[in-house]
């Protein structure tokens, strides 16, 4: 494994009974990058960071930390740590104890040097004069920071961090997020970042790993992850979408643009895996890429507005396509600026996107559920 | 509902509770202290009941010695409790911490006395141990196993151990798994791990066991006397003896209260010390 990448897994699977959990993922992580695992809950993506961490041991495969492989090595052992989900801070302690605990474990430090260490590491996170508060004296949003200096002050290889904004509010998430992305990049420490939350991944990231049903779905920075996604799944879970179903693949333009049919309308779009004419296929367009001209233009679909949802920044626009064969409605978001088309309710406008901004993937199976206890 | 009314429905769903405490625990008390400093012949004001205790050499043994043995009796069964509790709240599967449970609330099921007699039957010369040790070729003759101060002790324990296991889940209960996985994750071993996180979380469960086992011990009278027999010198049994056999109830009060002002020293002095709230313990 070469020495650049911090973190690597090779064909890891683990099983709990009969349930796969993880199914033979395997991926690399840079030295030094911020890398998130995305992916609703119960897609394996906290047995894949306990895995890393060492509280599970897989079924089969190997994991690399910094280039050794650690699967016999005990959590305590492993040159990387983890900032946990309800942050698991030790409420018998005081916050500079809570930051000094690792460095005690591993001694070989005089009590002046913790302190200094654990002062400076809570400096970094933008924590002083707190040092000698109970957990439960602070505001969440000081203990996470307490979290993150207690790991960080260890200089792990790797950091790994379970979640850890879930549990804020909205308002705090947003500037953690900023401060945190900072952080990773003034340290330099490479980050492991598990989250269902699709927005904090795209922001914080260099690169991110989709995750559904124990299995790696895409692993891509999060720009061609928004753009150009991989799998059915991972356009329909990241970033918001127009999803129209069960149309037809009409014929290719070229290798990658297919013309697809849907309810009778035509629309271009890329064919995000392996298509070939006739085959059954769902379209996914970004609300942001369709452009919308008033009145009835050329080249474009037809439609009418039936709703206005105005959201600050920009506004949802409900069109019902005119020339469908079902009735079908896209949403469009526009943006408040300056040549923003003036809309109202029962506007007869045109859309029409780049045909790269549609994605078309073999429509799924219906699915069936399963018979689970 | 006024106030007025509320407070009164408030007492009255107390009274019974207060009843039953003034009747039948501090009246009885202060009737015990008043009558500690009552000669017993001439029923003026005295301190000689107290003397009395102290300067005997036997007595102040006695007490030593019910003291000592109480807080090693204590000491021992949460040496026992503590890991069977870990167990029950942290490791066991369902159908383990069920059996477990079983094995620790069963016995009392039955009372202190029928326990105590099963020892016997197991301890006495020609009991069940011994019979074994002989079947086995260990040893040819009988041995008695009853009246030893381990026998005292094995009996106090296994009574006690439910009282001081309880507590102990209780507090356990609400350790959160992955405190002990971030202890682990910054390098933590089994003994920092525990030293550092997990008895501290259990600390006032710790502290409630002990109080509680530490009073049954000190004033168990029935398990001491049945397996230490008539030479068992537990702190109960001479207060029983002065009350019972001689009817000197003035002595026997003296020795109740000393019983009492120690034991609540003690508990005192066990929570100052480990920095507990009596509240909080609780």
């Amino acid at each position: 494994m070469s020495p650049e990448i911090d973190v690597g897994l090779v064909n890891v699977t683990k099983k709990f009974g009969n349930l796969v959990a993880v199914d033979n993922v395997s991926l690399e992580v840079p030295k030094g990058s911020f890398f998130s695992i995305l992916g609703p809950s119960g897609s394996g993506k906290t047995t894949l960071l306990r895995m890393i961490a060492g509280f599970e041991v897989p079924t089969s495969g190997d994991i690399f930390i910094g280039g050794q492989r650690v699967n016999d090595v005990p959590p305590n052992k492993r040159p990387c740590n983890m900032v946990f989900q309800r942050l698991a801070l030790f409420p018998m302690m005081n916050v500079l104890d809570n930051v000094t605990f690792g460095l005690r474990r591993r001694g070989g430090m005089s009590k002046a040097e913790m302190e200094r260490r654990a002062k400076d590491a809570l400096a970094r996170v933008g924590l002083q004069g707190l040092e000698k508060r109970k957990i439960n004296q602070i505001s969440g949003g000081q203990q996470q920071r307490v979290a993150l200096a207690r790991s960080l002050v260890l200089e792990p290889t790797v950091l790994l961090l379970d979640e850890p904004l879930g549990s804020l509010d909205l308002k705090l998430r947003q500037s953690m997020k900023l401060e945190l992305k900072h952080l990773q990049a003034r340290t330099g420490t490479t980050f492991v970042y598990i989250t269902h939350d699709q927005t904090i991944a795209l922001a914080m990231s260099d690169t991110v790993a989709v995750i559904n049903h124990g299995k790696i779905e895409q692993i891509a920075p999060p720009e061609e992850l928004y753009r150009r996604p991989a799998t059915h799944f991972v356009a329909s879970f990241v970033g918001e979408n127009n999803k129209l179903v069960n149309g037809k693949v009409v014929a290719f333009q070229d290798e990658e643009k297919v013309e697809v049919d849907i309810a009778g309308i035509r629309m271009l779009g890329r064919a995000g895996e392996a298509l070939s004419v006739n085959d059954t296929v769902d379209l996914f367009i970004r609300p942001e890429m369709i452009t919308v001209r008033p009145g009835k233009g050329e080249n474009g679909i037809l439609g009418k507005v039936s709703e206005i949802n105005f959201d600050g920044s920009h506004s949802l626009v409900i069109v019902s396509l005119l020339e469908s064969k079902q009735p079908l409605s896209l949403n469009v978001k526009i943006q408040h600026t300056e040549n923003a088309p003036d809309l109202k309710i029962g506007d007869l406008v045109t859309l029409s996107w780049r045909w790269d901004a549609a994605n078309a993937f073999l429509s799924m199976a219906q699915p069936h559920i399963e018979a689970e206890a | 509902m006024n106030a007025s009314t509320k407070r009164r429905s408030l007492w009255l769903l107390l009274t019974p509770m207060l009843l039953w405490i003034g009747l039948l625990f501090v009246l009885p008390h202060l009737k015990l202290f008043y009558l500690s400093f009552i000669s017993r012949r001439g029923g003026e004001f005295t301190f000689a009941n107290y003397l009395y205790f102290f300067q005997s050499p036997l007595y102040r043994k006695i007490f030593l010695r019910t003291a000592v043995f109480s807080i090693l009796v204590t000491a021992l069964t949460l040496l026992i409790s503590f890991p069977l509790a870990f167990i029950i709240t942290k490791v066991a599967g369902k159908r383990l911490k069920m059996m477990l449970l079983l094995a620790v609330i069963l016995p009392y099921w039955v009372s202190e006395l029928i326990q105590a007699f099963t020892w016997m039957v197991l301890f006495r010369e020609s009991g069940v141990l011994s019979y074994l040790l002989q079947m086995l070729g260990i040893t040819h003759h009988n041995i008695e196993f009853l009246y030893h101060d381990t026998t005292i002790a094995v009996g106090l324990v296994y009574t006690s151990l439910l009282f001081m296991t309880i507590p102990i889940m209780n507090s356990l209960d609400t350790l959160d798994d992955s405190l002990v996985e971030a202890a682990y994750d910054l390098g933590g071993n089994f003994w920092s791990t525990l030293r550092e996180i997990i008895i501290p979380h259990a600390a006032p469960g710790i502290m409630v066991g002990s109080i509680m086992v530490f009073m049954l011990n000190l004033g168990n009278y029935v398990t001491v006397t049945l397996l230490g027999g008539k030479n068992s010198l537990w702190l109960t049994e001479i207060i029983y003896n002065q009350f019972i056999i001689r009817f000197n109830q003035n002595k026997g009060s003296a020795f109740s209260v000393i019983l009492l002002t120690f034991s609540v020293i003690f508990v005192w002095i066990m929570l100052k010390i480990t920095k507990q709230d009596l509240s909080e313990a609780m």
